[in-house]
């Protein structure tokens, strides 16, 4: 559980957080600018606060930085360039070593840690930077875009250990990515201008999300269960996702742009996903564009068209569509 | 020659233990200046350079008026039997004035290459201010507090203006290379001054090429 009630005076820009997130992964949404940094950098100490910031019940604010033991990964990841990979990790370690060896382990750190940071790629700088917020053993997890540079391979393999590790370690996760925020997050606080614009359990508060990030990715996140029969199973029906996908909970995302819409059932498609579906609403987004929010499966999902072709179709609220995906389209976030 | 042997390595000893009074201080200086911002390091900063624009006469005068028995300074440390002014103490204390800001503007300019980011994680990683200035850094920035060290043993080893009104200009006490090139002119030994020049244009080459190079190993590894 992290209570904030607290105000962050950041120079030109002020603000005020006044949140209860009791869920263990909260993702931190909002536009450039919103002060999601900011609450990150405050929660850790590193900038003034007033009020109280509370973890598990203890009270953080007024310790120094390194009393409050919140693992803080920024946005650069800030590895220290002096030290290699092993002494980066080993620089704030409490847990014990064998503990560390896992971290090292599951983020398939162990053959670089003799390298230097300036010799990694983004992604496995990210990774490193993980491990080493994971060895001091901390009460939080502070993530700023932690997985924006980690591959689509190792994000799949990082975001459910990351989640198996969760008990006590509540994760605050700054995102732009909807599908990573929906794919890590049960609850999400979504900031504007200095404010809490929304907060509450992700299905709920991404659509608020959508209205107030203009450069958010309108991806589509479907929650499910992949099956033996190698189909991912959702609440009405099942779609076809990409071969070998690991049975179990999953959630898939696909990007606003893939989804095509037909107002009779398409013949002689090679697309995999053809299902029926009900247009809710059209929100233009410009003079040329605009997002149809069709429900099928029991989700409400977004297909982004050209007014031309929403025109030539005729679509209107309520009217019958049929939804076509690509299964490789799909793609796992969970 | 014994005595020219003497001067050298009574001006290399002073310039070494000045150098060691102000590192401590002068990486401190640097490091504060580097992180803070505001009406306080503007002043600070102004007043650490005095000695760079001054005349250095103008600081060895204001520095026997400290230190002179009857001064401000001076009688507390005729009370604890550590005389300064016409000492060697006093060459060290010159010398240390006048190299100070040269330290404390290398190291500055040193710590505020090194990315605050990495100071804030060490912080959360558990280390205290202090522990994050040893272990990030000083480490990040030793090329640069080195150099600075050098440049200040320079200055050191030829300040001449301080510390002939703080220390005099006794032979075998508190002569310096600079001092004993300015007597032996006065007196008409320019073969012994030439010798002395000799000797101290050796020792700068020495100090400063190192500072080059220390200076040119840190840009070219960025």
């Amino acid at each position: 559980m992290i209570e904030l009630d607290c105000a962050i005076d950041a120079g030109t820009f002020h603000l005020e957080v006044r949140a209860k997130l009791d869920a263990e992964v909260v993702a931190v949404l909002g536009p450039s600018g919103s002060g999601k940094s900011t609450l990150l950098e405050a929660i850790a100490g590193l900038r003034p606060a007033q009020g109280t910031i509370r973890v598990g019940g203890e009270r953080l604010d007024g310790r120094p930085p390194e009393q409050r033991r919140v693992g803080w990964v920024p946005q650069d990841v800030a590895l220290f360039p002096h030290l290699d990979v092993r002494a980066n990790i080993a620089f704030g370690a409490r847990l014990p070593a064998p503990r560390i060896a896992q971290i090292v382990e599951i983020l398939e750190l162990a053959a670089l840690l003799d390298r230097d940071p300036d010799t990694l790629s983004g992604g496995e700088r990210q990774r490193v930077g993980l491990a080493r917020a994971l060895a001091a053993d901390p009460r939080v997890l502070l993530l700023d875009e932690p997985l924006a540079a980690v591959d689509v391979v190792h994000r799949t393999r990082i975001v459910p250990w990351l989640i198996a590790i969760r008990p006590g370690v509540p994760i605050l996760h700054v995102t732009h990515d909807l599908g990573e925020a929906a794919a890590l997050a049960t609850h999400a606080l979504i900031l504007r201008e200095g404010r809490v614009h929304a907060q509450g359990p992700v299905e709920r508060t991404l659509t608020a999300a959508y209205a107030v990030v203009p450069d958010l990715a309108l991806d589509n996140v479907i929650t499910g269960e992949v099956r033996a029969d190698g189909l991912f199973h959702v609440a009405d029906g099942a779609l076809a996702v990409p071969r070998g996908a690991t049975p179990g909970v999953a959630a898939y995302a696909i990007s606003a742009d893939e989804i095509m819409l037909a107002t009779k059932r398409p013949e002689g498609l090679s697309a995999r996903n053809v299902l029926e579906a009900r247009v809710l609403a059209i929100d233009g987004i410009d003079a040329h564009d605009a997002i149809v929010r069709v429900s099928a499966l029991g989700h409400e999902l977004r297909a982004k068209l050209t007014d031309a072709a929403i025109d030539e179709l005729s679509l209107a609220a309520d009217a019958p569509v049929f939804l076509v995906m690509k299964s490789h389209a799909l793609r796992r976030v969970r | 020659m014994t005595g020219d042997f003497g001067i050298v390595t009574f001006t290399v000893f002073a310039a070494a233990v000045s150098t060691a009074v102000i590192a401590i201080p002068g990486v401190a200086a640097g490091y504060f200046l580097a992180r803070h911002r505001g009406a306080t390091r503007g002043l600070l900063e102004t007043f650490l350079a005095l000695p760079l624009v001054l005349p250095p006469t103008a600081v060895g005068m204001m520095l026997l008026h400290l230190l002179r028995p009857r001064g401000a300074l001076g009688h507390l440390l005729e009370s604890i039997a550590f005389p300064v002014v016409f000492t060697w103490r006093g060459v060290v204390i010159a010398t240390a004035v006048m190299s100070f800001p040269l330290l404390v503007r290398s190291a500055r300019t040193a710590f505020e290459e090194v990315d605050p980011r990495l100071l804030d994680v060490a912080r959360t990683l558990g280390a205290t201010r202090l522990s994050a200035f040893t272990r990030v850094a000083l480490p990040l920035a030793r090329r640069g507090v080195t150099a600075g060290l050098l440049l200040a043993f320079s200055r050191a080893l030829g300040e001449f203006g301080a510390t002939i009104l703080v220390a005099g200009n006794i032979e075998g006490e508190t002569q310096t290379l600079a001092l004993a090139i300015f007597h032996r002119t006065q007196i008409g030994d320019d073969t012994g001054a030439m010798r002395l020049v000799g000797v101290t244009v050796v020792l700068a080459f020495a100090a400063v090429w190192t500072t080059e190079l220390l200076l040119g190993k840190r840009s070219a590894a960025r």
